[in-house]
């Protein structure tokens, strides 16, 4: 009775509804809060805001330095993208089909940046970048972000590299095609929604990215996270609300994109 | 099928070459990644984990000094109090709503996983600003709770602990309900029937059948969320005061306030060691650990 709603008495179901009701409430209430925010017109971010108005959004827009950062943020995840797929391929068919000794030890290694707390990884490679004068330059943010995104590539892609049946691959080295012939004509397509989806991880994990980012940053180049982080420590003004709003349609974006990807997976099988 | 596949092999390798390349097949394509994380993740860890019992002096002073200063130890303590305080109030969160998603699959119950999800998704700094401006002395939260009388100063909910926590659960809940929802959709319903036509009051069956067949689920989102808090470093610092500093933020103002690498990178040590150990008895709980998946074809 305790996992059937119907046999559930009526005032235990009750009581789990409205707990239910406040702690969604809870989850809802600072994203609600925030889009508000970026259209209402008081400076000082009363709420209920006594107008609404776009002028936080035309100020974003206007402002070279947002405009520039988010312009940063962009190609590092693009590039961060790029290359934590082109890395994790191999890797991910190496783990998947590849027999040899300390195999899973491998994947651990793999799945390590995922594991261990960012602002070590950002400690770490911030000294490195420190010692040979790369800090506050594109190569020390796209390989920073690669670090933390290659799990997320390399998981994505073994799972859909798993769901895979391999005979098809072998059939078409039957009928006459080479082995890398197969891969590319057969297996690719098949895995294409793991390597999708994978890419998608790898570019909102850099998108999102904070803390590797600030380590990484100087004042000519930063991203918008680490322009958002520096604005905030000096005043909490209603364009952070606007580039907030901005990063969470991106978030829902993606998610929707991956979402659909994963259903489009299933229905194939 | 796995015969074919095999006679494939042996025809696309022949000989003797098979013997010697045939232990290591396929290890080649690791190296760009292997090389890659080598570079830029092994060995500035471990340069940063030298750091630590090098300088300035090789020893473990470093170390002595974590534990010995007050003011060090007192980052340590802040640190497990948040982690430990943080886990406890997301799991009692996250409880009824992995319950009430696994009761009701569609209707609300998917409603409340889109919501659960949304929130995981959108942008960590997105939502640490957002706390910032509800918590903060004018804040609407002040401002409700004002208005219905039940304080008459504003409460200090921000640049001290009490915000960490708030931040910190709000974002934590979601890697609870996950794998707690996993845990109860599997648990068999006829188990708990058994239970009352046994006899059991609604309360017993509760607390001696539910929650034991959740102790999983609770066990591993619990654990998760406990080594993510320890390793925070965002929401701690732009919700939490000077003066109530967790270890993350410690070894972030180290490097850039003090330039003291000896110490941050001994705190580092540390926070890799209790992060590392307790991801290990993570992986014990679960019945098919991520590295068993990985093999299992």
């Amino acid at each position: 009775m305790l996992l059937s709603a119907n046999a559930m008495g009526p005032r235990l179901r009750f009581g789990l509804f409205t707990v239910n009701a406040v702690i969604a409430a809870f989850l809802l209430l600072p994203i609600l809060f925030i889009v508000l925010l970026s259209f209402g017109s008081s400076q000082w971010l009363v709420f209920p805001p006594p107008g609404w108005t776009f002028k936080w959004y035309e100020q974003f827009f206007s402002n070279a330095q947002w405009m520039q950062s988010a312009f940063v943020s962009l190609k590092v995840a693009l590039l961060t993208t790029v290359f934590a797929t082109v890395l994790g391929l191999p890797t991910a068919f190496a783990l998947v089909r590849g027999k040899f000794p300390g195999r899973d030890l491998l994947y651990a290694l793999f799945t390590l940046p995922m594991i261990v707390p960012l602002v070590i990884i950002a400690v770490a490679t911030y000294a490195l970048f420190l010692k040979f004068g790369y800090t506050g330059t594109l190569t020390a943010f796209v390989i920073s972000h690669v670090i933390v995104a290659l799990p997320f590539t390399i998981i994505s892609i073994i799972n859909s590299l798993k769901l895979f049946d391999q005979s098809i691959e072998d059939a078409a080295v039957i009928c006459g095609a080479s082995r890398w012939q197969a891969i590319l004509k057969v297996t690719f397509p098949a895995i294409r929604p793991g390597l999708v989806a994978g890419g998608l991880f790898a570019f909102l994990v850099s998108w999102d990215e904070v803390v590797l980012s600030i380590m990484m940053a100087s004042p000519g180049l930063q991203t918008l996270p680490v322009k958002m982080w520096t604005t905030l420590r000096q005043d909490l003004t209603p364009v952070i609300a606007v580039a907030s709003t901005l990063l969470i349609a991106l978030s829902i974006l993606i998610m929707l994109v991956a979402a659909l990807l994963r259903r489009r997976a299933e229905l194939k099988g | 099928m796995t015969a074919l596949r095999t006679t494939l092999v042996d025809t696309a390798t022949s000989g003797k070459a098979r013997l010697a390349s045939d232990r290591w097949r396929g290890a080649p394509y690791l190296l760009p990644a292997l090389i890659f994380l080598g570079l830029f993740f092994l060995a500035p860890l471990i340069g940063l984990l030298l750091r630590g019992i090098l300088e300035p002096t090789p020893g473990l002073s470093n170390y002595a000094q974590l534990f010995a200063n007050s003011a060090y130890s007192k980052v340590l303590f802040n640190t497990f109090a948040v982690a430990g305080l943080v886990t406890l109030i997301s799991l009692l969160l996250a409880f009824p709503l992995a319950w009430a998603i696994t009761l009701v699959p569609r209707g609300w119950g998917r409603a409340l996983l889109g919501i659960v999800l949304l929130s995981m998704w959108t942008s960590l700094l997105a939502r640490t600003y957002s706390w910032l401006v509800l918590l903060q002395a004018s804040g609407v939260i002040n401002k409700v709770l004002m208005a219905f009388g039940v304080i008459d100063q504003p409460l200090e909910m921000v640049h001290n602990l009490t915000g960490v926590v708030i931040g910190m659960t709000y974002i934590m809940i979601p890697f609870i309900v996950l794998p707690l929802q996993a845990t109860m959709s599997a648990i068999d319903p006829m188990v708990l029937q058994a239970g009352s036509i046994c006899g059991a009051s609604p309360w017993r069956n509760f607390f001696r059948v539910f929650i034991p067949l959740c102790r999983p689920g609770i066990f591993s989102g619990a654990l998760m969320v406990f080594v993510m808090s320890l390793g925070y470093y965002v929401t701690p610092a732009l919700l939490g005061g000077a003066q109530n500093m967790m270890l993350p933020e410690f070894i972030v103002q180290q490097v850039q306030s003090f330039l003291n690498w000896g110490v941050a990178s001994a705190a580092a040590a540390l926070l890799i060691v209790i992060t590392l150990a307790l991801f290990y008895v993570y992986l014990k709980l679960q019945p098919e650990s991520p590295a068993a998946s990985a093999t299992a074809r």
